[in-house]
């Protein structure tokens, strides 16, 4: 059949979620079925560090009915995922394995970066809405149960994004913990947000000048449910967006779920979520707000369209990945020159010994990623830096990358200078002998050898200089690189100049 | 605005609902006393009467003794206290049951008798020959049967069950003493009340319990008989379930059932010329008070009329049989997924057949590229085709969901039953939501087809069950329209416990946002009004009696919207009373099919949105109940919707006109030609299908169509 039935699941922080999507050749993903449960992993995950027997029970039992559901619509594929809550419980692993025996749906816990990037997949479906506001500066708010995430585009990129711990459950937590009315509350949490945001402010926004403001996230959605008219997809210009914030400051619980139709549950989480819109309106300066009315099973389900190849997005998402770390090293202070130009040797190599090392378009990106940061370490401290550069990126969120291929970048990056330890994978192994190879063409910071040609030929990796300039220092480095190079490709670089006459 | 809002929401502006109901059986009886109708049509009214009257007592008037003994006291709309209102009901009642009696004595029994049907109305009239066929007859049926139950110091005072009809009779020792003793026997229901007798004259027909009577002698050999007289009781049998504390809903009702017969006597019916000491000896055993015993001048439990009038023959006395006509939409030989692809079909019941909703689950159930079928259920029929086909679809395996209505009234019994060979068929059953009922009428197949997914759906405003279907009107809507694909989706998930969509397309749902919807469309007419558009609001409801629609409905009037209502039972609501609702006009249809469709439409400024659902104007149908309001979306179906509320707007000879002083007259019909609605329908409906197929016929058409092999 021409279509194809996908599941994709959320185990999220407040809710159990599964969405049917049906996926047909031409670009289009069509919702069919929406299931959600209201299970608060996140309350026992953010009080007590791990989630209670009773709620993985109730969570086995309503997989296990998502199970039956995607039986009887005959899935072809699915994918679950779980966010902050059981990213953050103790007990994960176990909970893992408690739904994989009982319901048979293997759930990945997926990291922040990887959790947000579904998300601009999602929003990037609503192409030509997304396309348009991303031409002027827009931030994107995505508040979620436990956290929030900030990220800022500049035309038509990502240019650098911030987890905050802020997080309209997280939040509630805190003040249910202190007594006061609902205005002293109400003005509590402003200032919270206030002081995280405040930092934000200082390091990322400086004077870059913000229109729009995209918001996502579960609470946005049950904001945008009054009788006010404004539906999902709809944008709401910052004026009217206070105009509805005092409005609903001003309300009782009772008024709020009367005005909302939702539940007490979600009343109580109305105004911390306002707030958190409010306070991010007013730093960011945007001028209009979009709700593109989307959630993580949308993402879930574009990137898996995408991996079978029934979705191409225009959004280059390869490139925003590459924006963020080339901020990311500008922010480290490194010498751009230098960096672009072991850029350009590593993808030199890369391709050049495509055979060879039998890597694929992901690692490819990867190593460029660890070419533009390996250098960040040096503004910590110049005698240290490999060590430091490794903490960096291990601390720095890298919008779109896993936990797991950040750490490879940091690895790869820390044994650019250090000894390799052999414990290492041999994916880190192929990478840091690329960019080991690729920063000596470089040693001078000269850009000596920009332009030149890599061919492999009789078990050697020839670099052919294109001019006959003093390459003294590089002949040296490549030299020194070249034993690992050979150990782990068997195949030798060496620097052919041209005679001078 | 304030002054305004309270005089829409004072007492003395509303009609009791337990008053205005026994209007509506005033209304009905009426029908048994239109010489104009045929025969036995009048005794199936009558009939009606009775029964709905067993109904009334059982529930509304149980539950206001109930108020009683809790010592509650709280007004109701029209301001009376639970007390006031059962001596307003028992005045009325009184009434009512004397009306009743004296058509059927008066009126009915000497007309069945014109027409060669005696009804022997006591075992002294009998002839010699037929006092011998009817001993014979009790020797040899009845006596088998009889559990005959004498009390004295040592057995205590028997059980009287609810609605069973008994003889009680007072004896006394053939061999010396005075003492006078109490007995009693059960009148078996499992005999034919009526008995006809071999006649000299055209045909005759006894009540069972006067053979009875007539045998008394041979069930106490050792006594004489002082005197004997049949009597009914009626007990408390509403339902209150805990339902928090019920861990098995299921269990909980099979209890509740089972103490059904032992609830509080709040009736006694017996013979107006019984011997007073039997009437003393009940009344204290019965521990029943003097306004609750009605004294019966002739039969007791007129229901046994219904089953006159499926007596043989006869027919010239009945109304000719009508046979529901197939909807245009499916006279072709397309499968009927096909037919509503082809747009929304909307059927209107019992003029259009039931046939194509049992058709769509049957087909459902063996289509191979039919996923999934959910369904609620209420009130289903015995042997129910839409049962058998879910069990069977289950069989094939596709997923069944049904949600089974366990606390549907006095058909819970009957729906354990199904419930449970649901359940072993392999279906997903629900029983019920705690603390509400479903009372929605929707159907979803979901088919995996060619181009993707695709939902079919049926919403209707009366329950899923095929016999009730050939004598209620009801409207139902089949289609495939993605969005109301999407709500059903969602309801069938809510009711599976998962939490309420982002939002809603089309759909409407009770208890959440059904009110709140009413009362919006409701008060966008009378802004409207106010700034001098298009305002109307036409509804047909079975019941209104709810205090906010009402007063929005008043406010309403008084902006200047012209409100017509059509309601068949309880209208709390005054009509044409000048100052409050003056634009308001309230008629009830009382026809051979009972009036169940709810349909409602609101002008809109030009825009008219028309809906249909299951949910009266009733707090209990508006606030306890999970309910379905869906949009007649296009615009030829709209026209019939308005068509069928036009026609009953439009009746001239079934419909009584609510006046000012809350009395309900029919229509003074000099100069104008009748109307009837329901025969209008039945009429248009033949029609339709003549008309369909004589546009199919090529000797119309002039046009041969070539069939032709297919390449």
């Amino acid at each position: 059949m021409a279509t194809r039935i996908f599941a994709a699941i959320d185990v999220g922080s407040f809710e159990v979620e599964m969405t049917i999507y049906e996926i047909s050749g031409k670009n289009v993903l069509r919702q069919i079925d929406q299931l959600r449960h209201v299970i608060a992993l996140g309350r026992d995950t953010y009080n007590t560090g791990k989630i209670s027997y009773e709620l993985v029970d109730e969570m086995c039992r309503v997989l296990g009915e998502f199970a039956k559901v995607m039986k009887s619509y005959q899935v072809d594929d699915y994918r679950a995922v779980a966010t902050s809550a059981m990213r953050e419980a103790g007990n994960s692993h176990i909970i893992l394995d408690q739904i994989r025996v009982r319901t048979g749906i293997e759930v990945r816990i997926i990291s922040n970066s990887e959790q947000r990037f579904l998300s601009y997949k999602a929003i990037a479906m609503k192409e030509a809405e997304f396309q348009k506001i991303i031409q002027k500066g827009t931030a994107i708010a995505d508040v979620s149960f436990g956290s929030m995430q900030l990220s800022l585009f500049d035309k038509d990129s990502l240019v650098s994004t911030l987890n905050i711990r802020l997080g309209v459950l997280r939040l509630r937590g805190v003040l249910a913990r202190v007594q006061a009315d609902a205005r002293t509350e109400q003005s509590l949490v402003e200032e919270m947000v206030e002081n995280e945001l405040y930092t934000f402010k200082k390091l990322y926004l400086k004077d870059r000048e913000i229109k729009n403001l995209i918001g996502i996230g579960e609470s946005i959605l049950y904001l945008i449910r009054d009788s006010s008219g404004v539906r999902r997809g709809d944008r709401i210009s910052a004026e009217d967006f206070l105009q509805f914030y005092n409005r609903l400051i001003s309300m009782s619980l009772d008024q709020i779920e009367e005005a909302f139709s939702v539940n007490a549950d979600y009343a109580r989480l109305m105004v911390p979520s306002a707030v958190i819109y409010k306070q991010v309106l007013e730093m960011t300066g945007a001028e209009m707000l979009w709700i593109p009315g989307i959630r993580l099973c949308d993402g879930i389900a574009a990137d898996y369209a995408e991996s079978i190849k029934c979705l191409k997005f225009t959004h280059n998402f390869d490139d925003d990945i590459l924006t963020a770390s080339r901020n990311m090293s500008k922010r480290y202070r490194c010498n751009s020159g230098h960096i672009q130009q072991v850029e350009e040797h590593a993808l030199q190599i890369f391709d050049a010994m495509k055979k060879y090392h039998g890597l694929g378009a992901r690692e490819r990106l990867l190593l460029r990623i660890a070419a533009v940061l390996h250098d960040c370490g040096k503004f910590i401290s110049m005698r240290d830096s490999s060590q430091c550069a490794y903490h960096i990126i291990m601390s720095t969120e890298i919008i779109g990358l896993s936990h797991k291929e950040r750490e490879l970048i940091a690895n790869v990056v820390r044994c650019n200078l250090e000894n390799f330890d052999y414990n290492n994978d041999i994916l880190t192994a192929k990478m840091t002998a690329m960019l080991r190879l690729a920063n000596a063409m470089d040693r001078s910071h000269h850009k000596r050898l920009a332009g030149c040609r890599l061919t492999v030929k009789d078990r050697q990796l020839a670099i052919a200089a294109p001019a006959p300039e003093n390459l003294a220092l590089e002949s040296l480095a490549i030299e020194g690189k070249a034993d690992f190079f050979e150990e782990i490709f068997g195949i030798r670089p060496v620097l052919k100049q041209k005679r001078r006459f | 605005m304030a002054e305004l809002d309270s005089r829409y929401t004072k007492p003395e502006n509303y009609v009791n609902r337990e008053l205005s109901w026994l209007d509506f059986d005033y209304r009905i009886l009426e029908e048994a006393r239109d010489k104009s109708l045929p025969l036995f049509e009048r005794l199936k009214f009558l009939s009606i009467t009775a029964s709905n009257l067993d109904e009334f007592f059982m529930v509304r008037v149980a539950s206001l003794k109930d108020m009683v003994h809790a010592g509650y006291s709280k007004p109701d709309i029209a301001g009376m206290n639970p007390e006031e209102q059962l001596k307003a009901i028992s005045e009325k009642t009184h009434e009512l049951v004397g009306l009743q009696y004296s058509t059927y004595s008066r009126s009915l029994v000497p007309a069945l008798r014109q027409n060669g049907l005696r009804i022997i109305a006591a075992h002294e009239d009998l002839t010699e020959a037929e006092g011998a066929y009817v001993d014979q007859y009790f020797r040899e049926n009845v006596y088998p049967v009889l559990t005959p139950m004498a009390v004295d110091s040592s057995r205590p005072f028997p059980l009287v069950h609810n609605k069973s009809l008994n003889i009680a009779a007072l004896l006394q020792k053939k061999e010396g003493g005075d003492e006078v003793d109490f007995a009693m026997v059960r009148v078996p229901s499992v005999l034919p009340r009526i008995i006809e007798i071999p006649s000299e004259e055209g045909r005759a027909v006894i009540l069972l319990e006067e053979v009875m009577e007539r045998n008394i002698q041979s069930l106490f050999l050792n006594y004489d008989i002082l005197a004997a007289s049949p009597f009914r009781i009626m007990r408390n049998a509403d339902l209150t379930i805990d339902e928090e504390e019920a861990e098995d809903l299921l269990k909980e009702i099979e209890k509740q059932l089972k103490k059904r017969q032992w609830g509080e006597a709040i009736r006694l019916e017996i013979q107006e010329n019984a011997d007073k000491r039997i009437l003393k000896r009940l009344k204290k055993e019965l521990n029943i008070h003097t306004d609750d015993i009605f004294a019966i001048g002739g039969p007791l439990d007129l229901t046994f009329l219904m089953k006159m009038y499926g007596l043989e023959g006869f027919d010239h006395l009945k109304a000719p049989k009508y046979v529901p006509q197939p909807n245009p939409a499916f006279l072709n030989d397309d499968d009927i997924f096909t037919n509503i692809r082809k747009g929304d079909i909307l059927l209107h019941h019992p003029y259009e057949s039931f046939d194509p909703v049992v058709d769509f689950i049957k087909k459902a159930s063996k289509d191979p590229d039919v996923l999934a079928i959910k369904q609620t259920l209420y009130r289903v029929s015995g042997n129910s085709p839409i049962i058998a086909a879910l069990a069977a679809a289950a069989d094939n395996g596709k997923q069944v969901s049904v949600l089974v209505e366990l606390k549907a009234r006095f058909d819970e019994e009957n729906n354990i039953n199904w419930a449970k060979m649901l359940e072993k068929a392999g279906c997903h059953v629900i029983y019920g939501l705690v603390g509400l009922k479903t009372h929605s009428k929707i159907t979803l197949v979901v088919r995996r087809e060619e181009d993707g997914i695709r939902r079919y759906v049926h919403l209707g405003t009366g329950n899923y069950n095929d016999s009730t279907a050939r004598q209620y009107t009801d409207c139902g809507l089949l289609t495939c329209h993605p969005q109301i694909g999407e709500d059903a989706t969602a309801v069938f998930n809510m009711l599976s416990g998962y939490s309420e969509p982002l939002h809603w397309n089309h759909l409407v749902l009770a208890p959440i946002w059904l009110r709140k919807r009413f009362m919006r469309m409701i008060q966008r007419e009378t802004n409207h009004a106010r700034e001098g558009r298009a305002a109307r609001i036409i509804a047909k409801v079975n019941s209104l009696c709810d205090r906010d629609i009402i007063a929005a409905l008043y406010e309403a009037s008084c902006a200047g919207v012209q409100i017509d209502l059509i309601v068949r039972g309880i209208c709390c609501l005054k009509a044409g009373i000048p100052g409050l609702s003056e634009h308001i006009t309230v008629r009830s249809i009382v026809g051979n099919f009972l009036e169940h469709s709810r349909i409602f439409y609101f002008e809109n400024d030009g825009a008219p949105e028309i809906y249909m659902g299951s949910a009266d104007w009733m707090p209990r149908n508006l606030d306890r109940r999970v309910e379905i309001l869906f949009p007649i979306l296009e615009d030829e179906l709209k026209k019939k919707a308005m068509h069928i509320l036009q026609v009953q707007l439009d009746d001239n000879l079934k419909a009584h006109v609510l006046q000012p002083d809350g009395t309900y007259e029919k229509i003074d019909r000099r100069g104008k030609a009748p109307v009837g609605a329901q025969d209008t329908f039945c009429r248009e409906a033949e029609a339709a299908v003549r008309e369909a197929e004589e546009s199919a016929d090529p000797v119309n058409t002039r046009v041969f169509v070539p069939v032709e092999s297919d390449d």
